[in-house]
């Protein structure tokens, strides 16, 4: 069984790097592919986009949110997502790794196998929810350099939330054996929840935004903060993050001891 | 071998014989979907979810309001249940049409003795509709809890209503085929798959036609989109039997346009087909 290997700080930093990197290579090495499945994401998005347009402009609001609220919503949900699967595509893979007894090769790799499996690969299309963020920041008024920057670490923020809980409920692998229609329930209820107005939803339900689906920490608040430019809550937010991806981490290295070898050859190049 | 001329056997003869071998192999495809009743599980999940969240929307959206656009809560609820069914269960043709293109699969089936639109029309249609009564039987029951009384009062509506969830998938394949058909000529075609499937949702499935801007919804009537989902939810919802005859015409008239369409789609692209044996 192999220790946490928790390496300097810089040398991760330079390993996200150089995977980062490598992913991109990747894909851009089928230009077109890439191209189509950037734009066909940003397009899927803009159709919720007319959705919201063509009800408020009817109302004047859902839940006592405007349709630039709605936007701002979707925009940090867009681009949050869009980090997670950027920088750690395989978050939603992490249970069908485990099951096939994919792990091995990166138990065997001087970093630790989280961030290691997490980051060796890069997901296309959500290069376009990332860039869908920003495109929509552009259309709205009061967008300047200080918005931009608050809406990137407010981004960051949730991608690590979404990155966390999505890899936390694949880790359930480790003990269920197959985690795959939970998993899939936990993504499609986060995703859900976090697109739409909170105020739409029960307040009796609402505890569940800021627990287990913590849509509250990836749309809800970050809303409020960058509409008040509320920097002082930024630092809260982003270690509400940290403790998400603890305790992710930790459910995988619990796991982890329960972990068998598939005794499957494997390499990465 | 370059099989320009690749034409296949079994393409002719009595419909009956037709009927019973693509009745057969929607059979063969009905029964292997259901030997794995856990695949609904995902479909049933995300349409629970959706239903869910849009009863939400239209609850804040009608508080302190009685209607919009003709519209009424309750309406509104089952209109989306309605009209996400035919979105759900025939919106993913594409994928299998594609994937048959791209792998060079479509150069063997064109060897078989059956039509390759046929086959693939039955082949499709014949889980689509177990798909579709699953997330119906969800539907009612989400309706009943989220949305208010069941909305079909006469026979004749139901009857209507199924006619053109029909009609709807039908549509669906055709537009969907002819899509997955221009692989012939730009292999990488998703994103028009994805452009096609927007306009779907925006005219008429996540909102109704009387929602949009009077010259959008105008113009929305003039193209196959609003009978994919629209016709069936609106016979489902704001049942008159005048205006659902001329919508059950307008989804046959598209059907059999799209499936001409289709037909000419895949007349044209065919001879390009190289196929290296082995």
């Amino acid at each position: 069984m192999n220790r946490p290997r928790t390496g300097r700080p810089a040398a991760y930093l330079r390993f996200l790097a150089a995977a980062f990197t490598a992913n991109l290579q990747a894909v851009v090495e089928y230009r077109i592919s890439f191209l189509i499945q950037v734009f066909g994401m940003m397009l899927n998005n803009a159709a919720f986009a007319a959705f919201w347009a063509v009800l408020i402009a009817r109302t004047g609001s859902v839940g006592g949110y405007g349709f630039t609220d709605v936007m701002v919503i979707w925009a940090l949900t867009s681009t949050s997502f869009g980090i997670a699967h950027v920088l750690w595509g395989n978050v939603r893979s992490l249970g069908s790794i485990i099951q096939r007894g994919e792990l091995d090769v990166y138990l065997l790799q001087p970093k630790d196998p989280f961030v290691n499996v997490l980051a060796s690969r890069t997901i296309v299309s959500a290069w376009g929810d990332l860039a869908y963020g920003y495109l929509v920041l552009a259309f709205l008024p009061g967008t300047g350099p200080e918005r931009l920057a608050l809406f990137t670490l407010l981004a960051l923020g949730g991608a690590v939330i979404f990155a966390a809980v999505f890899s936390a409920a694949e880790s359930l692998t480790f003990f269920l054996g197959n985690a795959g229609p939970l998993s899939q329930a936990v993504t499609e209820f986060l995703i859900s929840f976090s697109l739409y107005p909170e105020t739409i939803f029960d307040s009796g339900m609402r505890w569940i935004f800021y627990t287990i689906l913590p849509s509250g920490f990836i749309a809800f608040v970050p809303l409020a903060v960058y509409r008040s430019l509320d920097w002082p809550l930024v630092p809260v937010l982003l270690g509400v993050a940290a403790v998400y991806a603890g305790g992710a981490y930790g459910l995988f290295r619990a796991g982890l001891r329960r972990y068998e070898s598939g005794n499957q050859m494997g390499t990465r190049l | 071998m370059i099989a320009h001329s690749l034409k296949g056997p079994g393409r002719t003869g009595k419909p009956s014989a037709a009927l019973r071998k693509y009745g057969t192999a929607g059979l063969v495809s009905l029964q292997s979907r259901m030997a794995y009743p856990a695949a609904f599980a995902g479909s049933l999940l995300t349409y629970g979810l959706f239903v869910f969240v849009f009863s939400r929307i239209w609850a804040a959206l009608y508080s302190g309001r009685a209607e919009i656009a003709g519209y009424d809560r309750t309406m509104m609820v089952w209109y989306f249940i309605v009209a996400e069914i035919p979105a759900f269960g025939f919106g993913r043709f594409y994928y299998s049409l594609a994937e048959d293109m791209k792998s060079g699969q479509v150069a063997y089936l064109l060897t078989r003795p059956y039509g390759f639109t046929a086959y693939h029309f039955s082949q499709a249609l014949g889980p689509a509709l177990a798909d579709c009564l699953v997330l119906a039987l969800e539907g009612i029951l989400l309706g009943l809890l989220l949305g208010g009384p069941f909305p079909l009062t006469t026979l004749t509506q139901g009857a209507a209503l199924v006619l053109s969830l029909l009609l709807a998938g039908c549509l669906q394949f055709f537009l969907q085929f002819a899509i997955a058909m221009t692989a012939f000529w730009i292999e990488e075609n998703a994103a028009f798959f994805w452009i096609y499937q927007k306009l779907a949702l925006i005219a008429g499935t996540f909102l109704p036609l009387e929602f949009l801007p009077g010259a959008a919804s105008a113009a929305a009537r003039w193209t196959p989109f609003p009978y994919l989902s629209w016709a069936p939810a609106r016979i489902a919802v704001a049942w008159d039997s005048r205006e659902a005859l001329l919508l059950l015409a307008a989804q046959a008239a598209w059907t059999a346009a799209a499936a001409l369409l289709c037909r000419a789609v895949f007349a044209a692209g065919r001879g390009k087909i190289t196929a290296n044996g082995g």
